[in-house]
């Protein structure tokens, strides 16, 4: 066979197992197979665990280099791990590490069942898991359903072999007018959803850029396909996934080819796959709509939900940062309020920071959002929540404003998604490209690369932060862990806190409101297995400035509130409205204790 | 069991000295000649209503009370033990000789609710039913349906969002009128009163001084916008739901005369006034030529930030009561929605410069203050033309009716608050020399 026309030639994994190596004499690509591998011990058996569990989103390239090349990669994360256990995280979420010619930041698949060679091997990755798990530590990563790159031997062999057993694997058309309602998601690069291959002579179909043809879902056997590679590695121990891009998978004429009825048939089936043979992993849907539509990807209420466990929050994080600005609750408390309830075992992830963000053109109905009226017209509201700030120059380094958006964070409805780096308050280098801006190495120490890596400083895939506020020589991991009072230590004790109570996790919201449109109060209140009930009360001035507010506390009529950080009991609620008082930007967590009842219940 | 003779008795002897205590009683000003038990209903076993006659010199009152043995001071109204008992009745539509508990149409309210008194009030008792409901209790009655309830009901029945629902009332009549003695309302425990957020709002703008308006994180447009769209919905909805039709000549003769005899009288107290008087009539004047055939309508007829409330669905109007002072005659007149409109913009006023009452005179602080009230009132009529036409096309009338609300303050501000007279006397400086 000629050298470039090889299904894997793009690949670079020579020398480590990869899809393609070898083709067998039905036309297959021969595919690396769990069995090939040590798989790693699963973690605890705890099917609801996700609902409690405090996520971390880091990148394997950004946290820690084992190999001295300057770039992280999975032993170097792996090592880290006694750090992330004492910070208190239950669950690392990695962004993909996959095989990848690397255009879209590795959301760019060139092969399912390898491991990006500069992050490590597929061995690597068992390892990480084995010790994430002997931690209590649970690992979830991206899976993009929708599209691969177009260097996977798929797409080669697809391209190059139509009537062979890949020839259908992705949307191939003689021309390029089919499915014409469908927007163009990039619109700033991309001018069609097709484009034109000259090796087989057809348009393919990408719903992203040209060099991701979308697989084709309509072909049983691609269904089959993907359907292993979640068992590939949920075979080795992964715990989960989050699916990418979910709204997209199938096609319809006359449709705008988004959450169509089958792209929710098929989320089943890999719901059916994880239920029936791996119970306790969980998949979280990747739909960047608003909460009203993304409920549809936990599937059906009725039976608790069908599709994914969890869905990422969108709006709620511009919805802060807006509160806070406008030192008013309401736009955090209307977008709680049209958030619709979700299936019995389903969870929101929410978050401050992470790859993503919101963008405004997903909002499209004005007239039930005030998106347009408030945050799009607010320059410095539309240029700060972009992807290109970290949460501590977002906040101007204001550790009382850190400190609230952190407890909003941990109290709010959904599971908390740190993301790494910001425990300690790193900042950002706004003069690298694009999202780079908030991807520089881990500062763990003051010496050479912030003990991210013993390379060369030249060679480090990214500079480290050293401007004069946010530089690694001041701000790193050791000088915080040797300060009582730094954003770290108080960041693990609220995560601490937090888990002592599990009205945090999975305790019903209601909000108190209260005629001081600055304060937001809510309750979180949860019913023990036992009959008893963990009632928790948060209190977040939103204003810079002190605040007084009456809460309507007289259905807990002589409770006693117990703040949660220090123990110390608030005078007892009675029939009039409760008053209390916070500095600016000040919060308080309390548990509700009944009468007569001295300890605190969790 | 309370006996009602032996109760009549016990309150014409103790209510001429009990009366003078309560918060509620509107006749503090002058001594008690007597009280005279009116009617007494027993609701229960231990819950009496009674409607009694004050006699003041010179005029002489209609008050309620619920009288219990058990409670403090008797009136058992805010006695969160035993007031349940008048959601009950309201709920299952109770007629209690001559007096009617009654729920709205197709409404259904849940009971075993205790209701809590709420702080604020003058002269009125409300009560807040577990967080859901709000029942108003008049205390000192008044003869024909309360204008409140008639506007809610109204406002009810074309689908109004921008209102906190009406579920129900008790009424009775007294010498063949009816009276109303409560309204039980939806209670919005999310809601915060439009003042307060644009106190938020105004407070932001004046711990910056370098920054404007529309640059500062509490800016308050947006809200503003949304208010205004809110006003002119309910304004359409009155109109649908009670009708409208275009002001005759006697009508804006009248409205201007009412504008001129105003001033007359606010001249004669306020002298600092005098010298905007000709532009002021002017201005009257000036309305009158220009007005033209202008719908009228029923409104709400004392709008400001203080009867606005942002909950989480967005903004309510509460309080159709009218102006406080006038009659009611005058209160259930006709008039035009520029009327509201007129109000809220003077509404902005105040809020942008509440926080300079009392301090040393700061010209970049007043600078901004006024920033802030252009800036609102412009969106709030943006808001407003969403809907319906734009106020500002109609400018002499609006710029009269805003010239008119001003001076009721002036007289206002010079009997009550003295260092406030500052707000209206400067904007109507403002508005006669040609600004905003």
């Amino acid at each position: 066979m000629n050298e470039d026309t090889r299904p894997d030639a793009a690949l670079g994994l020579e020398g480590v197992p990869h899809t393609g190596e070898a083709i067998d004499d039905q036309g297959m690509l021969v595919e690396p197979q769990s069995e090939d591998f040590k798989s790693a011990k699963p973690a605890s058996a705890n099917p609801s665990w996700f609902k409690g569990a405090v996520f971390y989103e880091v990148l394997v390239r950004a946290f820690s280099d084992s190999n001295g090349d300057g770039t992280g990669d999975l032993r170097g994360l792996a090592s880290r791990l006694d750090y992330l256990e004492w910070l208190g995280v239950d669950c690392l979420w990695l962004p993909p590490f996959y095989a990848s010619p690397l255009r879209d930041g590795g959301y760019d698949i060139s092969d399912f069942r390898a491991v990006l060679p500069e992050f490590g091997t597929v061995e690597d990755f068992v390892y990480l898991l084995e010790e994430a798990h002997r931690r209590g530590i649970r690992v979830i990563t991206d899976l993009v359903l929708n599209h691969t790159s177009d260097a996977h031997p798929w797409f080669q062999q697809s391209r190059q072999d139509p009537t062979g057993p890949y020839g259908d694997y992705y949307v191939w058309s003689d021309d390029d007018s089919r499915y014409s309602d469908a927007r163009i998601i990039f619109v700033d690069t991309e001018s069609s959803n097709w484009t034109y291959d000259p090796v087989r002579g057809q348009f393919f179909w990408h719903r992203f850029f040209s060099h991701q043809p979308d697989l084709n879902y309509e072909n049983p056997e691609v269904q089959e396909a993907m359907l292993d590679i979640l068992r590939f590695w949920l075979d080795l121990g992964i715990d989960g996934f989050r699916l990418d891009a979910v709204p997209y998978l199938f096609e319809e004429e006359g449709t705008i080819c988004e959450n169509l009825p089958r792209t929710h048939e098929f989320l089943k089936r890999c719901r059916k796959v994880v239920d029936d043979e791996f119970p306790g992993r969980v998949l979280l849907a990747e739909a960047n709509q608003w909460p009203s539509d993304v409920v549809e990807y936990f599937g059906d209420p009725e039976i608790g939900g069908d599709e994914c466990h969890m869905a990422f929050h969108f709006p709620l994080m511009p919805r802060i940062f807006m509160a806070v600005r406008r030192e008013s609750r309401f736009p955090i408390s209307e977008i709680l309020a049209q958030t619709p309830a979700i299936p019995e075992n389903a969870q929101w992830g929410i978050f401050l920071r992470n790859h993503d963000e919101l963008t405004l053109e997903m909002v499209t109905d004005e007239e039930r959002d005030y998106m347009y009226t408030e945050y799009a017209k607010d320059p410095r509201m539309k240029a700060n929540i972009g992807i290109r700030r970290r949460l501590a120059p977002l906040l101007e380094n204001d550790r009382n404003q850190h400190e609230l958006f952190t407890a909003l964070l941990l109290s709010l409805p959904g599971s908390p998604v740190l993301y790494y780096g910001d425990e300690i308050g790193m900042g950002d280098n706004i003069w690298l490209a694009d999202r780079d801006a908030v991807r520089t190495p881990m500062q763990w120490t003051p010496d050479r690369n912030a003990g991210f890596s013993s390379c060369d400083p030249g060679r480090i895939y990214l500079p480290v932060i050293m401007d004069p506020v946010y530089g690694y020589q001041g701000l790193n991991v050791e000088a915080q862990l040797n300060n009582t009072s730094s954003l770290l230590n108080w960041t693990r004790r609220m995560i601490e806190v937090r888990k002592q109570h599990h009205a945090f996790a999975e305790g019903d919201f209601s909000e108190l409101g209260g005629s001081n449109p600055s304060v937001l109060a809510y309750k979180r209140l949860w019913k023990r297995p036992d009959g008893r009930e963990d009632i928790v009360l948060c209190v977040n001035n939103l204003s810079r400035f002190p605040q007084p507010v009456e809460l309507d506390l007289s259905e807990h009529r002589d409770y006693t509130p117990l703040e949660l950080t220090g123990g110390v009991k608030f005078p007892s609620i009675g029939e009039l409205p409760y008053l209390l008082t916070l500095p600016g930007h000040g919060f308080y967590w309390f548990q509700l204790v009944e009468a007569g009842d001295d300890s605190e219940m969790r | 069991m309370i006996d009602p003779d032996e109760l009549a008795d016990k309150l014409v002897t103790t209510l001429p000295d009990v009366l003078p205590t309560l918060r509620w009683f509107g006749g503090k000003d002058r001594p008690i000649n007597a009280v005279r038990p009116l009617r007494t209903t027993p609701l229960s076993d231990e819950m009496v209503h009674v409607i009694v006659e004050v006699e003041q010199p010179g005029r002489s009152e209609e008050y309620q009370l619920i009288i219990s043995e058990h409670s403090d001071g008797f009136d058992a109204t805010a006695d969160p033990d035993r007031n349940g008992l008048l959601l009950e009745k309201i709920a299952a539509g109770e007629h209690v000789d001559g007096i009617t508990f009654a729920h709205e149409q197709g409404v259904e309210l849940r009971t075993s609710l205790r209701g809590r008194p709420i702080g604020v009030e003058q002269s009125n008792t409300s009560l807040i039913y577990g967080q859901q409901y709000i029942l108003k209790i008049f205390r000192k009655l008044a003869r024909g349906e309360n204008r409140d309830l008639v506007m809610h009901r109204a406002l009810r029945s074309v689908g109004c969002e921008h209102i906190a629902l009406p579920l129900g009332s008790i009424s009775t009549e007294l010498d063949g009128e009816p009276v109303t003695l409560a309204m039980l309302q939806e209670f919005l425990p999310d809601a915060v009163e439009g003042w307060d957020m644009a106190k938020t709002s105004v407070r932001d703008l004046m711990a910056e001084a370098d920054l404007h308006a529309d640059e500062v994180g509490g800016d308050f447009a947006g809200e503003a916008c949304r208010l205004g769209h809110a006003v002119a919905k309910v304004h359409a909805d009155l109109a649908e739901a009670l009708g409208t039709r275009l002001a005759d000549d006697d009508a804006i003769t009248h409205a201007i005369e009412g504008m001129q005899r105003r001033l007359d009288t606010v001249l004669d107290a306020v002298p600092e006034l005098s010298r905007y008087e000709e532009p002021l009539r002017a201005t009257f004047e000036e309305a009158r030529q220009h007005i033209g055939a202008i719908p009228i309508q029923h409104i709400h007829g004392d709008l400001h930030l203080g009867q606005v409330l942002r909950t989480v669905h967005g903004w309510l109007l509460i309080d159709f009561e009218g102006e406080p002072a006038a009659p009611a005659a005058e209160r259930n007149a006709l008039k035009s929605p520029l009327r509201d409109v007129a109000g809220m913009l003077r509404s902005f006023d105040y809020a942008a410069r509440q926080l300079l009452i009392g301090q040393p005179d700061d010209d970049q602080l007043a600078y901004r203050a006024m920033e802030w009230t252009k800036r609102n009132r412009a969106a709030f009529c943006d808001g407003y033309a969403e809907v319906a036409a734009d106020p500002r096309d109609n400018t002499h009338l609006l710029r009269a009716f805003e010239l008119d609300k001003a001076v009721y303050e002036v007289a206002y501000e010079h009997a009550n608050r003295p260092e406030w007279l500052t707000v209206p006397l400067s904007s109507i400086a403002r508005m006669t020399s040609g600004g905003e």
